[in-house]
């Protein structure tokens, strides 16, 4: 630590040291006694014994137990002092008690006198009061006239308060030795002049050097290792540093008390400096000092320590000089106080305690002041406000299709709960409105004595940034890009819900058009191949599909004769927006895309691959409640002229060693026949012979039967071919022709089938999933010919006297179940296992 | 552009709308906590909270043995039915029926 540089220090370390003062305060009322009995003794030579009340006799040497209170609680050791000790606050914890004592002493001195001495009493206010380091020019009038060296030190140090040397210090000024007693030789004379007319005694009592040495010597350990702390607090303080800006109470000294009083007039008229006293901002004391060294202030340096090395600790030590330097600018108060009436002076102390209590207060308060700026405050306040407008922003009209598909739980949620608050606009506008008028009341409201400018003019922006923000909220959903006129790209806005996009592509129309025609033509070829197409067909298909459904459940009553125009009109929108979305369906299920002869083309078709997925054969269902007739009959159409290619079909044939189709295959298929298969019977089941006959047609054409026998989707497509085909002509409504041309089918198809009929059984016999078989047998066999009938029996005879003779293994209930499959088909033809015995 | 314009109804305008050419698909889905899960995606949103049927789940656990060997052990567990909490989820991957 520099003690010429004075700066030293961090602005953390500048805090306590300012309040030094406040340390020597214990044995202020004794330095106040050794004053006054300075003061009494104008005439005569002041005897110590006289005067001296003994208080040093109290003393008691050995009990150091509360220096650590006093002093903080750092070790006696002088090493262990930091920069950091806490002095200002461990004397702020006994403040309380120093000013009663200090204002007990003051009442009970009955003279005008005895003024003086209560200088460095109210020390304990100076604390707060933050020193500005005026000094009494009668302290100096003392010391000079003393002219005796140690008088000369006593002096420097009581002395420091004397307004001369407080005004003219100039901290960044060095001296030497002689050029310093130089210098206070020529200065002596002046004070001693000016001071004249000043009250104070003329001689300084000599034995206050002795008490403060005594004194000095009791107090003297523990005061040392305080040394840096102190010393650094008086540097800065005589310096007149700024270290702080001073307390704003300050400020609100009521003028009376700093004014000079007739007596101190010409005093102060010697040195202009002497604005200090009055309670103005340190810069202005600071400057006022630069103008002019003088001696008294390079006594006060560090610097001539090694000089004086009796009286150093005393200097630190006696609270009559600690006191001395920021008691200094109320030393005229007193005196003023006490030339005023009684009920002045009672009020002026009033005023004082109070000032000293709220000081108290805003120092327990300032603990963490200065943590963070008011911009600092106001730029987080601001930013957490910005946040609370965009967050919400005001992009979704509440109720919009935006903010339920944003946020389609929450509004839903709201909806059920019918909450008072639909907005979510709402709060926050309300939020922010009481947040503005919260803080706008603390800081611009008649509370706000201090910083007024200030908080007026962060409050003012804060509003401006809030109305700038809601603004800004308003214009985005119009506006969501900024086109700068004559720049080359654009300006996109963004929040929280849509952040910026950082490219912005804009798709071509033309070969927008282009591209799908080209997408058109390859579809078959590459698009409808790959998987993720095929994946995509389906997740627009089942898109169109919930819209489609949406709508229906949208749809507005059916117009009846009574029906205005405008609920007719309605419904139409309604139904033509149904077409259009089943147009779209349909398109989207690719079920008209062309016919690619399956040999030249490796892909299936694109609705045959729709079915290849499991969520496709679930979705015919749904689709297929809205596809119209000539709809499911193409439907259907397609499916039987790709039966060989169905996933189902195809990938459904045993290997050779596989006694069980995959699992994964099983499940397709059985999902086939639940789902896909039931749509097809619906529709075959009222379909006229013509179609049924068509079909058959396509399927004996088209398609290897001999290999879609072996499936079981297989067989049973042929299954309700036929079966239908049976059904209606045993109702009886079929002419001739028809009939014609479905037994010339019917028997090409039983000529085809016949070689596989005794190996299209699943491979075990013991399977009881065979049913499907046995019907397509049965139905077969009733539409065969006798002698067809009898190819039949031949060709399944082995499997039935299989299975009849398994079941009799077989618990009784299953065993009948199988007995009843076989019985599908042999009562078909007439027979019942029961004759096979 | 293609896929763009494949289907009108179901553009692919985020990632996780390619999760969703994967519903009612198997999927290989990878976990924070060296977790892997195998099956089939029934529901998904937009947290990566995943509704998973005949879930295969894989957990893979090192283990050092005396010799400070480590040694990967896998447990594996199949579940019926799992949810799986989005924050939990590395990645989604179709799997191609094998």
């Amino acid at each position: 630590m520099s003690f010429f540089g004075f700066d030293t220090t961090l602005p953390r370390d500048r805090g306590h040291p300012r309040e030094a003062p406040g340390f020597g305060e214990a044995p202020d009322p004794f330095a106040g006694f050794s004053h006054r009995g300075g003061a009494g003794g104008d005439d005569e030579a002041l005897e110590f014994e006289d005067t001296y009340d003994g208080l040093g006799d109290q003393l008691d040497e050995t009990d150091d137990t509360f220096n650590d209170d006093t002093f903080g609680s750092s070790g006696l050791e002088a090493p262990a002092v930091g920069k950091d000790f806490d002095f200002f606050g461990q004397t702020a914890k006994v403040s309380d008690a120093i000013h009663e004592e200090q204002l007990r002493y003051t009442r009970h001195q009955p003279a005008p006198k005895f003024a003086q001495p209560k200088a460095p009493k109210r020390t304990g206010y100076e604390k707060y009061q933050i020193p500005d380091l005026q000094a009494s020019a009668d302290l100096w009038g003392v010391g000079s006239k003393q002219q005796a060296p140690e008088t000369i030190q006593q002096q420097t140090f009581i002395a420091p308060p004397t307004q001369t040397s407080a005004a003219q210090a100039l901290p960044k000024k060095i001296m030497s030795l002689e050029e310093v007693e130089a210098a206070m030789r020529t200065q002596k004379p002046k004070p001693k002049a000016a001071q004249a007319p000043a009250p104070v005694p003329p001689s300084y009592p000599p034995f206050s050097v002795a008490q403060a040495q005594a004194l000095a010597q009791a107090t003297a350990p523990p005061q040392q290792q305080s040394i840096p702390a102190a010393l650094q607090a008086q540097v800065s303080n005589v310096a007149g540093f700024p270290v702080k800006p001073p307390a704003p109470n300050q400020v609100g000294v009521d003028p009376r008390f700093s004014q000079p009083t007739p007596t101190d007039v010409p005093n102060f008229a010697a040195h202009p400096p002497q604005i200090l006293q009055r309670p103005q901002p340190i810069p202005a004391q600071f400057s006022g000092h630069r103008g002019s060294p003088q001696p008294r202030q390079i006594l006060q340096n560090p610097n001539r320590q090694p000089v004086q090395p009796a009286p150093y600790p005393r200097q630190f030590g006696s609270p009559a000089a600690a006191g001395g330097f920021p008691g200094a600018p109320v030393i005229t108060n007193p005196q003023q106080l006490l030339q005023l009436s009684e009920e002045e002076r009672a009020a002026f102390l009033i005023e004082d305690a109070k000032r000293a209590k709220r000081n108290h207060k805003i120092f327990l308060l300032s603990k963490d002041n200065g943590l963070m700026t008011p911009q600092d405050k106001n730029f987080i306040t601001r930013i957490q406000l910005q946040q609370l407008v965009t967050a919400t922003g005001g992009l979704n009209e509440p109720g919009s299709d935006a903010a339920l598909s944003e946020d389609f739980y929450y509004q839903v949620h709201n909806q059920i709960r019918g909450g008072p608050r639909q907005n979510p606009n709402q709060p926050l506008g309300h939020f922010a409105q009481t947040y503005l008028f919260q803080t706008g009341g603390r800081h611009g409201g008649p509370g706000g004595r201090r910083h007024h400018r200030g908080g007026d003019n962060h409050m003012q922006r804060m509003e401006q940034q809030v109305q700038r923000a809601v603004e800004a909220a308003k214009l985005k959903p119009k506006n969501k890009q900024l086109v700068i006129e004559g720049s080359l790209g654009k300006i996109s806005f963004s929040n929280a819900k849509t952040p910026k996009p950082l490219l912005n592509i804009k798709r071509q129309e033309s070969s927008d058009a282009s591209s799908r025609v080209n997408a058109d033509k390859k579809s078959i070829n590459v698009s409808a191949n790959d998987r993720k197409s095929i994946l995509r067909g389906i997740e627009s298909v089942y898109s169109t599909l919930m819209k489609l459904e949406d709508h229906e459940r949208q749809m507005p009553p059916p117009p009846t004769e009574e029906s205005d125009a405008a609920s007719v009109q309605e419904h139409l929108e309604w139904r033509r927006e149904m077409v259009d979305l089943n147009q779209t369906l349909w398109k989207e299920l690719k079920v008209m895309e062309p016919i690619v002869p399956k040999l030249s083309s490796p892909t299936p078709h694109p609705f045959i691959a729709f079915l290849s997925h499991g969520k496709g054969k679930k979705a015919i269902p749904r689709i297929f409640r809205h596809l119209d007739q000539e709809q499911r009959v193409t439907v259907l159409t397609m499916v039987v002229v790709h039966l060989d290619v169905l996933d189902v079909v195809r990938g459904a044939h045993l290997q050779p060693n596989e006694q069980q189709l995959p699992v994964a295959v099983r499940e397709e298929v059985e999902l086939f026949c639940q789902a896909v298969m039931p749509c097809l019977f619906g529709y075959v089941n009222e379909a006229p012979l013509s179609i049924v006959t068509g079909l058959l047609g396509l399927v004996i054409d088209g398609v290897n039967i001999q290999s879609v026998a072996y499936t079981k989707v297989g067989v049973g497509i042929l299954t309700m071919l036929i079966s239908r085909a049976e059904l209606v002509k045993q109702a009886g409504n079929v002419n001739e022709q028809e009939w014609e041309q479905w037994t010339v089918l019917y028997n090409r198809l039983f000529d085809i089938i016949e070689p596989v009929l005794g190996s299209i059984f699943p491979v075990s016999v013991h399977s009881s999933e065979d049913m499907y078989v046995w019907q397509f047998l049965a139905a077969a066999g009733i539409g065969a010919s006798p002698e067809q009938q009898q190819r039949l029996v031949i060709a399944v005879k082995d499997r039935v006297l299989d299975t009849v003779l398994q079941s009799k293994t077989l618990p009784a209930d299953m065993a009948s179940q199988r007995l009843s499959n076989v019985n599908l088909f042999m009562r078909a033809i007439g027979l019942d296992v029961e004759l096979l015995g | 552009m293609a896929d763009a314009d494949e289907g009108a109804g179901a553009p692919v305008a985020e990632p996780l709308d390619l999760v969703r050419l994967s519903l009612d698909e198997v999927v290989f889905v990878k976990l924070r906590g060296d977790r892997e899960l195998k099956g089939r995606l029934h529901a998904y949103d937009s947290h990566c909270n995943l509704v998973l049927g005949d879930v295969e789940e894989t957990v893979y656990i090192v283990e050092e043995d005396e010799e400070e060997e480590e040694t990967i052990k896998t447990i594996r567990k199949q579940s019926e039915m799992l949810f799986v909490r989005g924050d939990s989820v590395v990645l989604i991957s179709p799997q191609a029926p094998s």
